[in-house]
């Protein structure tokens, strides 16, 4: 493992390899700083680029991305009070607050030093756990993989937002889509329409950038992007460093709060999202002066930024070591992988050691040149805020022509695309979740291989799926994540309007 | 309750409906113990027909409510009513947009088809200072030729004889 690291290193540290790890968080920063273009969506457009590259520098400029974005997503959050990320409210409560009474430095200092920290804890935890869970996942066959992916699909409650039935109807929708095409088992055509366009099936980077670019663009286009005047002022982050002692009266949340981001992280479905305000409520539980929360209380602000920070390398650790995708960013790497002709999962870690280990040592280098990146790309984030939006949102279809066409440098791909955008539209317009469907399109082919592999193993004899104890637990696992959330709230069956 | 959200429902319900009949018509070729190749399709489009179904009863029974209750009916003013059309010719410019940029790209190629697509985008996003407008088409298909092109080596779309021969010089 030891020689596996230094070679990494090694490949990490190449001029070309830092190039494409600075570009990537600064662009991943730049699409969690402005509204409107998401972590995911900042990875998804990413995605062009990397076609041509090594798929280390293509790996090293994703994940770049996807920590720049977690972390970006915190500075328009403190300095104008928008969350560029979900994941970013309770930085707006409190960071905001903070900027507002003239402390947007200090504020944005314990925002860096905690995501930061929270960041290089997570990838710790990730190096020392992929190797374990991989290993104990090289002993599944196909009902336990089956298993994986419902409980991978099972999530779909948590990435519903509003209505859990929305969410099932959306994540079966994608499951259906995964099986447009030849099938591989039979060779047989399936929903094909006698076309040749869907023989191949449906690609995941061409339906991922029509169902969230595209359709974020169509969005945007029907209501404009408005420059927020109400920002805190900046003048630099000069001065205002936090002093030690502000770190150690809250070592509790700066301990607790990372490992809350960590596992919930690592929790199919859960994401920074959930991690952020967990750590953010426990925070407020255990603060000496709970009365600050909402008025710039500084340990909410480390809270919620070590957790979201952290939740990337609990995220990375089941994408790593078990293939499964827990949201809509770790789904866009598994395209990478795909892309690149590897099968992200448990062999992975055998077969491509150094892609493993070098994402391992990418995303740790990420979160260290972030934070120089960070303090020096404010003021140009606070610029780019201001440059007019149809530019923008213009320039960001262009990238999606690309993405999809530059995929197969097939003009049928542009028409799904198109497709896709406009569809992505009407799901967002009537409430349709899109990360289920995203799930859906990506796991569906694995648990239709997975479980026909089980039934031919087991001649026909569904047993099989319960009869083994990891499957069993995880099919357990998979059905109380479905169940549950309609138990504790059976109003979301109710709330069909979502 | 909107009734564009029920015709919504109804669409969703039609197309699973569709899809599962067309599934029923498949016939897959089996070993002993496969499944066949139109067994999951049928699992899949049951379970989001039936889902689609309850919304669909779901929303109609609470649109019914609403009309009993006269909440149903949604009074807009006339400024809202302005917002709203002005939002939607947006959408549907920059869908047209979009859909004729990919229908030409081939003929065109994707210099020629890139300048004009941005400049018809960003018109079309109620864009009107000169200075945008003059420059920004030129701009992004410049870095975007540049970057995709000649950097990355992608094989962008040539367009027909002469164009294709033109591109040759850039990328």
């Amino acid at each position: 493992m030891f020689e596996h690291y230094l070679s990494a290193f090694a490949s990490v540290l190449q001029p070309e390899i830092i190039l494409v790890l600075c570009l990537g968080g600064l662009w991943g920063l730049l699409a969690g700083a402005l509204p409107g273009i998401s972590t995911s969506m900042g990875v998804v457009l990413l995605l062009p680029f990397t076609y041509t590259m090594s798929p280390l520098a293509a790996f090293t400029i994703l994940v770049a991305a996807y920590c720049g974005g977690i972390t970006g997503g915190s500075i328009t959050s403190i300095l104008f009070g928008i969350p560029g990320e979900p994941s970013s409210v309770p930085t707006v409560i409190e960071g905001h607050a903070l900027a507002k009474q003239g402390h947007a430095a200090y504020a944005l200092w314990v925002f860096l030093i905690c995501s930061i920290g929270g960041g290089i804890f997570s990838v710790f935890v990730m190096m020392g756990a992929t190797p374990i869970i991989a290993n104990f996942a090289l002993r599944f066959g196909p009902p336990e993989y089956f298993a994986l992916t419902m409980l991978g699909l099972s999530v779909v409650s948590g990435l519903s937002g509003g209505s859990v039935l929305k969410g099932m109807i959306a994540c079966l929708f994608g499951i259906f889509l995964a099986t447009v095409g030849t099938d591989g088992i039979s060779g047989q055509e399936r929903f094909t329409f006698d076309t040749t366009i869907l023989l191949g099936g449906i690609s995941f980077v061409v339906a991922m950038v029509g169902l969230l670019a595209v359709s974020e663009i169509f969005i945007e286009a029907q209501e404009p992007f408005q420059a927020y005047k109400g920002g805190a002022k900046y003048h630099g982050m000069k001065g205002q460093l936090p002093k030690f002692a502000e770190f150690k009266r809250n070592w509790g949340t700066l301990i607790k709060s990372p490992i809350i981001g960590t596992i919930v992280g690592a929790l199919p479905g859960a994401g920074a999202t959930i991690a952020s305000f967990l750590a953010y409520g426990e925070a407020a539980r255990i603060s000496k002066n709970p009365e600050k929360f909402g008025n710039g209380a500084v340990d909410g602000l480390m809270a919620t930024e070590s957790a979201n920070n952290a939740s990337t390398g609990g995220a990375m650790t089941i994408l790593l070591s078990l293939g499964i995708p827990g949201s809509n960013t770790t789904a866009m790497l598994i395209a990478a992988f795909l892309i690149h002709g590897m099968q992200p999962g448990p062999l992975l870690l055998t077969t491509r050691p150094d892609i493993i280990y070098g994402i391992f040592v990418a995303m740790l280098m990420a979160n260290i040149f972030l934070l120089g990146l960070t303090i020096f790309g404010i003021r140009v984030f606070l610029q780019l805020n201001r440059l007019p939006y149809s530019v923008f949102s213009a320039a960001i279809m262009i990238l999606c022509v690309i993405g999809a066409f530059g995929l197969s440098n097939n003009m049928d791909d542009l028409f799904l695309m198109f497709g896709f955008g406009l569809l992505g539209y009407y799901m967002r317009k009537y409430g349709f979740p899109i990360a289920p469907a995203v799930l859906g399109l990506v796991l569906g082919d694995l648990a239709e291989a997975s479980l026909r592999r089980s039934l031919l193993l087991s001649l026909g004899d569904p047993l099989i799926l319960i009869s083994r104890p990891i499957s069993a637990i995880l099919i357990a696992a998979a059905i109380f994540s479905i169940v549950y959330p309609l138990i504790r709230k059976p109003k979301a069956l109710k709330d069909v309007s979502g | 309750m909107k009734k564009d959200e029920l015709i919504a429902n109804g669409v969703a319900v039609l197309f699973f409906g569709f899809m599962l009949l067309y599934s029923f018509r498949m016939q897959g070729v089996r070993r002993f113990g496969d499944m066949g190749s139109e067994f999951w399709p049928i699992m899949i489009l049951s379970g989001a027909l039936t889902l689609s179904i309850a919304l669909l009863i779901g929303n109609f029974r609470k649109y019914r409510k609403e009309v009993k209750d006269g909440a149903a009916s949604e009074f807009l003013s006339d400024e809202a009513a302005l917002v709203l059309k002005q939002g939607r010719r947006k959408y549907w410019l920059s869908v047209i947009c979009l859909l004729g940029y990919i229908i030409v790209m081939p003929w065109i190629g994707f210099i020629l088809s890139t300048f004009i697509f941005v400049y018809a985008f960003i018109l079309s996003l109620e864009e009107r200072r000169k200075l945008v407008l003059a420059i920004s088409p030129a701009l992004v298909t410049a870095l975007t030729v540049v970057v995709f092109g000649r950097f990355l080596n992608l094989p962008l779309p040539r367009g027909g004889e002469f164009l294709a021969a033109l591109s040759r010089f850039i990328y």
